[in-house]
């Protein structure tokens, strides 16, 4: 359409122009300038750009260390999260991350449950789902501990990985001029260096943005701060969820406080479809309720890596849980059958493997289970309508979510890696299980591996060992009460040879 | 090159640059059309039912009173502090069924982009529980006492004056929850959230009888409906009335014969059912019709929807023997007005002898002018009376069971009350919390959780007053007790 401009029999207006000496100098001068300012663009581009997310062939790796998107919207920066165990040591209760019980495997730079991924120009770190799923387990004090994935995570202090931060943030020494060098340092021990725009733009901007961000979550989460210690391996799932909607929690109802509940178990999936999930069973889709535990992982609607996040959802549709590694006394166990049938099977399932049974799956109604209805009542039917608006605008858009009145009958498969016991990990073992509430322990330690065959439990006698401290837990406190579960139907009268069978049976769950 | 050429040059290039002019308008016209105006119809669901249609069908209300969709998703999230408790718009005490995106009597519908906006479900759509421990069971077409109407007003007008409401935070926060076009987010960003920010503004001059701190708050299940249309319809200047009522109950108007002489609302200021659904639809529209046919069409379904529509029965247990003996107390003491010639018919206000003041609201001049601005749209509907109320209908009690608090400003928490002297009545209690009170006949309007969830309803404040209606007050308590058994049979 060059006719537009000029005619054909004419030179164009551009030579024309460029027949001027002065023209051809401007011309130069001007594009010089241009031609450095596009360059350096492009580089800035193409160092702010870019979404890579570390990736894991194999799934094991990928459940540990793989993405959940999380980093996008809520990822600390990896350098900065390196950082502040040694700038705010005294917020921790002891020598870095691991202090927090979060597992730390040979030669890894990031605990079980934390992923990488490269995203506006920094590496950002977060949790994924591993975190509050898998955990470890010692046979004695010397062993080494074992891996186990799928199981709760039940040393992991999430309350105090929260305050963590919250409390970091908040301190005078959350900044660049702290932050930036210790930052650098460690670095460097890698042979590295953090470069010119890292050091005074990259890096100080980030610590800024991630200290606002903490002190505004510090405000939206400072209900943790005035609840009683959740301890290791466990959270106020529900109430934390408000928060997704900002909520003003220091209007809620009382009833609705202080429900910390321990984290389950998530292997073996698919023959749960359909079951009401959750401990008060408030939702039978799978799909919805991983989504809603993602939110956890710091992610968003927009920002959720739904193929990463498939990929784990698909293994943990027929994910084995592990087998009980230590002797079974097979005619103790077999007697053990019996009992089990006679008095669980309708609710918990006809085996470890076998989910069949009347009422397995269902919610029993707090009346007839008894058990302590502080996690029950922190599920409020208000939550339940604003949490059908999550995901709006999306096909996968939550419809599924329902207050009930009760707690869920569970499958008991990979029973012996799930103590403590009852929703709120209020029962030790489960030979104390089988024991009226008012034989049950009243307080015991939370968050010890080495593993105790005789009870069907963790050890819970271990206040501490070397400079590592484990919580006590005290049934007294609002929401760690261990009654319920009890009664003739419930095993709890039956003889002591008929308990230790039961007991001997489950280990093969 | 001669003159001529140069003036056939000029020429082709204008009829080219008009060409291109021409495309590049009829394409600007397209898009701005499709992301502003076209209309979407709602999802299959939505009419599935004629239940769900009434709850969740579009009246037209998102034209001239929508409200964006992200930025009515997003604003409970930044302005919690704003509503009456935790919960989102769940606090305002909107009928909300679980599972559903938005409560009933919300709409989703696009019309160029997605908007909220409200149908008669809102106010009429009941709910109860059986105990605090049940979900609620929801009754469409009932009194909705939960909603608290003046306070979801209240609440995106007091959004839009706060500093925070700019398009830099609600981008952030639309961020969070969806991933909009760059069209769509440069659309939101420059004009969606300033015109929304521009309307809601609009509303408090328009509302300003609503601000009022010399009146008390509605209070949930409440409207001065009657200052609606004066104010917002009518535009007359602010006078000092003030007469809140209950959401009335909206199930089968086929009982209404306006041949008979039976009027509707509570004080007969209207014709006919039909007037009284176009009247306040228009009230949710607050602008003409869009489209009158596609309006007229829904008010006919959903008169029909009305008519048929029939009150819930009592869903608990019913002590036959007793109910049999209220029967019989009925018949003497309540019959004569409540089923018979007088019954939908307006009675004097001396001989009821209740609170005065929604009479006050309304009057001749205002019904008068309301009906000529309604006939000025090409709306023919018989209307409002153009005549002086001097009292308040005598209700139909079918459903009666569930229509509490009792009179017309529900100033009577419960049946029980009902039957008692003014003096005796409650004098404060707590109105919305919807937990069934089977004993006294009504809701559960004392204790923790009813003042917790519910809102205060003084009877010595103005329009809440809980005289008259002293029938059937110096009855034995056995005859009481009968009477109330009888009256959930209706």
């Amino acid at each position: 359409m060059t006719y537009l401009f000029t005619s054909a029999d004419e030179p164009g207006w551009l030579s024309r122009l460029f027949s001027k000496r002065w023209i051809r100098i401007l011309f130069l001068l001007l594009a010089i300038p241009t031609l450095v300012a596009g360059a350096f663009g492009i580089y800035l581009w193409h160092r702010f750009s870019g979404d890579t997310a570390v990736e894991y062939a194999d799934i094991e790796q990928h459940f540990k260390y793989g993405s959940t998107g999380g980093e996008r919207e809520s990822g600390f920066p990896y350098w900065i999260f390196q950082a502040l165990p040694q700038v705010c040591s005294e917020h921790l209760p002891g020598k870095g991350y691991a202090s927090l019980g979060l597992i730390f495997e040979h030669g890894k730079d990031l605990p079980i449950g934390m992923s990488k991924r490269h995203f506006t120009g920094i590496d950002r770190t977060f949790l994924n789902c591993a975190v509050c799923h898998a955990s470890t387990v010692r046979d004695t004090v010397q062993e080494k501990p074992r891996v186990y994935l799928g199981m709760p995570a039940m040393q992991l202090d999430i309350m105090g990985f929260e305050k963590f931060f919250f409390s970091c943030a908040a301190d005078p020494k959350f900044a660049s001029e702290f932050i930036v060098p210790e930052a650098r340092r460690l670095v460097q021990a890698q042979g590295g260096d953090l470069d010119l725009i890292d050091r005074y733009l990259v890096y100080p901007v980030a610590v800024a943005l991630m200290r606002e961000r903490l002190l505004m979550l510090a405000g939206r989460f400072s209900f943790v701060m005035s609840q009683p210690d959740w301890g290791p391996g466990r959270v106020d799932t529900f109430n934390s969820a408000k928060v997704i909607f900002n909520f003003p929690m220091h209007k809620i109802a009382d009833a609705e406080k202080n429900a910390p509940a321990d984290f389950p178990s998530i292997w073996l999936q698919a023959p749960r479809a359909g079951m009401q999930l959750h401990w008060d069973g408030n939702n039978t889709k799978v799909e919805e309720r991983n989504k809603s535990a993602a939110f956890g992982t710091g992610t968003t609607p927009p920002t959720i890596d739904l193929k990463n996040i498939g990929r784990i959802e698909q293994w943990l549709l027929k994910k084995e849980p592990p087998k009980y590694p230590y002797p079974v006394d097979a005619a103790k166990s077999a007697r053990g059958a019996g009992l089990y049938k006679e008095y669980c099977a309708d609710c918990h399932g006809a085996s470890g493997r076998n989910f069949s049974g009347k009422a397995v799956g269902k919610v029993t109604p707090l009346q007839d289970i008894g058990t302590d209805r502080r996690r029950l009542d922190s599920y409020s039917y208000d939550l339940a309508v604003n949490q059908s608006t999550l995901y709006a605008g999306y096909p996968w858009r939550f419809q599924h979510f329902r207050k009930t009145n009760g707690y869920a009958n569970m499958p008991l498969d990979g029973l012996w890696l799930r103590a403590p016991y009852l929703h709120n990990g209020s029962v030790p073992t489960l030979r104390d299980l089988l024991e009226p509430s008012a034989r049950r322990p009243k307080a015991f330690y939370r968050g010890y591996d080495v593993y105790d065959p005789v009870k069907v439990g963790f050890k819970t006698n271990v206040a501490q060992e070397g400079a590592r401290k484990y919580f006590k837990l005290d049934t007294e406190v609002p929401g760690n009460g261990n009654g319920g579960h009890e009664g003739r139907r419930f095993g709890t009268s039956l003889s002591i040879e008929d308990k230790e069978s039961l007991v001997e049976f489950l280990k093969t769950f | 090159m001669d003159s001529g050429q140069r003036s056939g040059s000029f020429k082709r290039k204008l009829l080219v640059w008009l060409g291109v002019l021409v495309v590049v308008g009829a394409i600007l016209g397209y898009v701005g059309w499709t992301k502003f105006f076209r209309e979407e119809p709602q999802p299959d669901w939505v009419t599935s039912s004629a239940d769900m249609r009434f709850k969740y069908g579009s009246i037209g209300a998102e034209h001239d009173a929508g409200i964006p969709y992200w930025i009515f998703y997003v604003l409970p999230r930044m302005f919690p502090e704003k509503l009456p408790g935790p919960g989102g718009y769940a606090s305002l005490g909107v009928p909300w069924e679980q599972g559903q995106e938005l409560p009933v009597g919300f709409t989703k519908k696009t019309i160029g982009f997605p908007r909220v906006a409200n149908t008669c479900a809102v106010c009429h759509t009941a709910t109860y529980r059986a105990s605090p421990d049940d979900t609620p069971v929801f009754i469409a077409a009932g009194n909705g006492h939960t909603t608290n109407v003046e306070a979801f007003f209240r609440y995106l007008v007091d959004c839009a004056k706060d500093p925070r409401f700019n398009a830099d935070n609600l981008m952030t926060e639309i961020n969070l929850v969806t991933k909009l076009s760059w069209f769509d987010s440069l659309s939101y960003r420059f004009l969606i959230i300033p015109m929304t920010k521009k309307a809601l503004l609009a509303r408090e001059a328009q509302f300003k009888w609503v601000y009022r701190t010399d009146f008390p708050d509605w209070g949930r299940g409440r409207d001065d409906a009657m200052n609606l249309t004066k104010y917002f319809m009518i535009k007359v200047p602010m006078d000092d009335t003030f007469g809140p009522t209950d959401m009335p109950s909206i199930w089968n108007l086929q009982k209404y014969k306006p041949e008979k002489n039976m009027r509707m609302n509570w004080a007969g200021d209207s014709h006919d059912p039909r007037s009284v659904i176009i009247d306040s639809a228009l009230g949710l529209l607050g602008a003409p019709p869009h489209n009158k046919g596609e309006f007229l069409a829904q008010v006919d379904w959903l008169y029909d929807y009305l008519a048929k529509k029939p009150a819930p029965k009592y869903p608990f247990a019913i002590d036959k023997a007793r109910a049999a003996a209220g029967e019989v107390v009925y018949e003497k003491i309540c019959a004569n007005c409540h089923a018979s010639d007088k019954t939908g018919t307006r009675i004097p206000l001396a001989e009821v002898g209740t609170d005065k003041d929604r009479l006050d609201s309304w009057n001749k001049q205002a019904a008068i002018e309301a009906n000529r601005i309604v006939t000025a749209m090409g709306i023919e509907r018989p209307g409002l009376m153009e005549e002086d109320l001097n009292g308040y209908d005598v209700p139909f009690l079918d459903g009666i069971w569930l229509r509490a608090p009792y009179l017309h400003n529900g100033s009577v928490p419960t049946m029980r009350d009902m039957l008692t002297t003014p003096e005796q009545r409650a004098k404060v209690f707590y109105r919305g919390y919807d937990v069934y009170d089977p004993v006294n006949v009504g809701f559960v309007t004392q204790g923790a959780e009813a003042e917790r969830v519910g809102t205060k309803h003084d009877t010595s404040q103005r329009g809440g007053r809980n005289m008259g209606h002293v029938f059937g007050t110096n009855l034995s308590a056995d005859d009481k007790d009968s009477l109330i058994e009888y009256m959930k049979t209706l």
